[in-house]
């Protein structure tokens, strides 16, 4: 299959600064090619030079197979469209009006838009979920709605190659869905895309490839499994993320972790189960530590909030023992942690190895039961589980769930 | 992009009040010349062939005189005169997407005041009427292209370094002039500041005449660029990406708009604010849509310059006041009306 457009070794250059460097990428009918990276990648640049505006310093743009160049501007304008954010703010046109403008390309010199082109504008307004807004004056609009309108007038230009430049900057959620679920279904009928995006989770649910931008090259680019791990973006954004699934849809979350960063942070083990983990969970997470969790049992509510979380922990199938592998590594961790924290959850047969992982912890904090969803009760060997536990309390104390956030606070502070 | 019905009543209303203040211009003045005989000199003059003939009464041959040889040419210069300065202010605020620019910004009218104090100062000014007009519309082009040559970078024409470099050229410009007025004599002096007063007294067909199918032309040629420039509200990017050519647009309407305001200059003198005014006003009546403004702006400035003129010469009979001076204290209240009006929006 030929591509709609490549970019052929593209390099691109504002005086002596290289803005891109031998970028190299092709869209098939049906890509959605999502483009991400930090502010000031080249981002806008690269769809920049791909609609011809600027031109490449070496390399080539072929749409259809042939050069840019070849094709007059209007020719090019029925194969690619475009949208910023840039519009008529100055000038009171109607939203209609500016949707309209998306004809342009395939009405004939000095003809004024007619029927058709006012039936598709409406159509495409219609389809932003914009359509009472029609006779509205653009510079009276919100800064979402705006972009819908703009968006809108890109559907009316119904080019089979569309290059978005952040079009879901100003929206609210619902709004963002529907554009791009509706790029997503245009490209379904074998039109394609580019979408550069800020947010790394739409871009995960709706990209079928990425396209990870660094200072003007390609660092990464692949599936969003591929490029969204937590190597590349913490090594592009130049901040800590934890890299999660989506439970409803499946596709991958970027997390990225509050706090002054987990790399330099405390590292902390938590052992959990039925959910008693969530809370402290979370507070360690906004605090920014680095968290490991486990060992705990598939299905298992914690277990489920970890992995959505991104969290490295441990796992074994529900209802089953904990298996010596898992306790030796689940030992590691706890081993590894500044602090291990034992969560208020029953004990019995399944879970009796985390015990042993809390009784090898360097520092223990044991959460009293005053904030927990269950009791802390024993089942099965109930009577050496709870002794052996007792001695634990003995050694190291209970603490509520709050005096074990101030404790953490004040420890991470000393560091 | 108006409703059907709104569509025709802007176009009818603008040619009767053309046909009307046209009528009002040529009728009103010292003698008053009924629209009766207006008619009767035009069918005469549409007549083939040598048409004051004896026949013709006494007082229809000093009509003919005072409408053929005065006020016709006077009425046509102020129409063609604020047609285009309305015109290229309208696709300067459009390039610039700035409502509030004009023309003035390539430098316009401090080259064409070099060019007309020149001509007067070294008495070329006295061989011949289009002497001034004439080096005038040089010194207005001579000072746009000036602008747009050090404005135009590698990458393409920046409107910003426009702003700029128009600013320093019209400096740099109206410096020169101050410098040529200290050698100059005084009448010279008296003859220059009357001449920037913009007027249109005394115009002959032999002044007028040599303009007018040059502002014809670039008037449609302007006309035609509306949907594009439309388009560029969009800003360069998604312009170019609907088709229009941005960089070939963006040339073509400082060329156009430099050589049409040159023109006009070269009609009526500097004519303050009526590319300002009048596609401001317009805008407000018809919306932004260039294709609608660009046309409607064209006749409403032709009106504007004709009825100024009117009253200029209508309102301290005896004296007349020249129409730069009527259009300046209609003009500076409007914008100041403007400006108030934009404060209290909030943005411009």
């Amino acid at each position: 299959m030929r591509p709609l457009i490549s970019v052929e070794e593209v390099s691109y250059s504002v005086g002596s600064a290289r803005l891109l460097h031998d970028i190299q990428l092709s869209l098939f009918p049906g890509d959605v090619v999502g483009l991400i990276g930090p502010n000031g990648a080249g981002k806008s640049t690269l769809l920049r030079t791909m609609i011809g505006f600027s031109a490449p310093a070496a390399g080539a743009i072929l749409l259809k197979g042939r050069p840019l160049a070849a094709y007059s501007a209007r020719e090019r304008a029925r194969l690619m469209s475009y949208l910023s954010r840039q519009g008529p703010d100055q000038f009171s046109f109607r939203a209609l009006d500016v949707v309209e403008m998306g004809a342009y390309p395939r009405m004939r010199w000095g003809r004024f838009p007619g029927s058709r082109e006012r039936f598709a504008a409406r159509a495409a307004l219609r389809q932003v979920g914009l359509d009472e807004l029609a006779e509205r004056e653009f510079p009276t609009l919100s800064e979402g709605e705006r972009q819908l309108v703009l968006f809108a007038r890109v559907l009316v230009q119904d080019a089979p190659v569309m290059l978005l430049d952040e079009p879901t900057a100003n929206l609210d959620i619902g709004h963002e869905q529907t554009l791009l679920r509706t790029v997503r279904a245009r490209c379904e009928q074998g039109d394609a895309a580019v979408v550069a995006l800020h947010n790394l989770n739409s871009a995960a649910e709706y990209c079928k490839r990425l396209v990870l931008l660094e200072h003007g090259r390609i660092s990464a680019a692949g599936t969003p499994d591929e490029v969204l791990t937590r190597a590349n973006l913490e090594r592009a954004y130049e901040t800590d993320v934890r890299i999660g699934q989506n439970e409803t849809t499946g596709s991958i979350t970027v997390n990225p972790i509050p706090g002054p960063g987990a790399r330099r942070n405390m590292r902390v083990h938590v052992i959990g189960g039925a959910g008693s983990a969530v809370s402290i969970t979370r507070y360690l997470h906004r605090k920014g530590c680095h968290i490991t969790g486990g060992v705990s049992h598939e299905l298992d509510s914690d277990a489920k909030f970890w992995s959505a979380l991104g969290i490295e922990f441990l796992q074994v199938p529900a209802f089953s023992e904990i298996g010596t592998e898992e306790l030796t590594r689940a030992v590691e961790l706890a081993r590894a942690a500044d602090l291990t924290i034992l969560c208020a959850f029953p004990f019995g047969h399944g879970n009796a190895a985390n015990l042993d992982v809390a009784e090898q912890a360097h520092e223990l904090l044991i959460l009293d039961e005053s904030t927990a969803l269950c009791r802390r009760a024993f089942f099965g060997d109930a009577t050496d589980l709870e002794r052996r536990f007792r001695h634990l309390e003995k050694t190291w104390g209970t603490v509520s769930y709050d005096d074990a956030c101030d404790y953490i606070a004040s420890s991470m502070s000393r560091r | 992009m108006n409703d059907g019905k709104s569509r025709l009543v802007a176009p009818i209303f603008l040619v009767t009040a053309l046909t009307v203040a046209f009528a009002a211009a040529v009728s009103l003045g010292s003698v008053t010349v009924p629209v009766a005989t207006i008619l009767q000199v035009i069918r005469l003059l549409l007549e083939p062939g040598d048409s004051l003939s004896g026949e013709l009464s006494r007082e229809l041959r000093s009509a003919y005189a005072i409408l053929y040889h005065i006020r016709f040419p006077r009425a046509v210069a102020a129409l063609f005169a604020g047609g285009a300065l309305a015109l290229s202010g309208a696709v300067v605020q459009g390039l610039f997407r700035n409502p509030m620019a004009g023309p003035d910004i390539l430098g316009i009218s401090a080259g064409s005041s070099l060019g007309a104090v020149l001509a007067i100062v070294s008495g070329l000014a006295a061989l011949h009427p289009l002497a001034v007009p004439g080096s005038a519309f040089v010194g207005a082009l001579c000072a746009a292209l000036f602008v747009y040559t050090i404005a135009a970078g590698r990458g393409g024409t920046q409107l910003l370094f426009v702003i700029l470099a128009g600013l320093a050229v019209s400096s740099l410009l109206s410096g020169l002039v101050s410098a040529v007025l200290i050698f100059a004599e005084e009448h010279a002096v008296n003859q220059f500041i009357f001449w920037t007063m913009g007027g249109l007294e005394g115009r002959s067909w032999q002044t007028v005449l040599p303009p007018l199918p040059f502002i014809a032309v670039l008037s449609l040629l302007l006309m035609g660029v509306a949907s594009p420039l439309n388009l560029l509200t969009l800003g360069d990017e998604q312009a170019h990406s609907l088709g229009v050519r941005v960089e070939a647009l963006k040339v073509g309407i400082l060329v156009g708009a430099a050589m049409l305001t040159a023109m006009a200059i070269a009609l009526a003198g500097p004519i303050a604010f009526v590319g300002l005014m009048v596609p401001h006003l317009v805008r407000l009546l018809t919306g932004p849509d260039h294709r609608t403004l660009l046309p409607y702006s064209l006749a409403a400035g032709g009106i504007f310059l004709l009825l100024s003129d009117l009253v200029g010469r209508m309102a301290f009979r005896p004296f007349e006041i020249r129409t730069g001076i009527i259009t300046a204290v209609i003009g500076g209240p409007y914008f100041i009306f403007l400006i108030l009006r934009y404060q209290r929006r909030g943005s411009v």
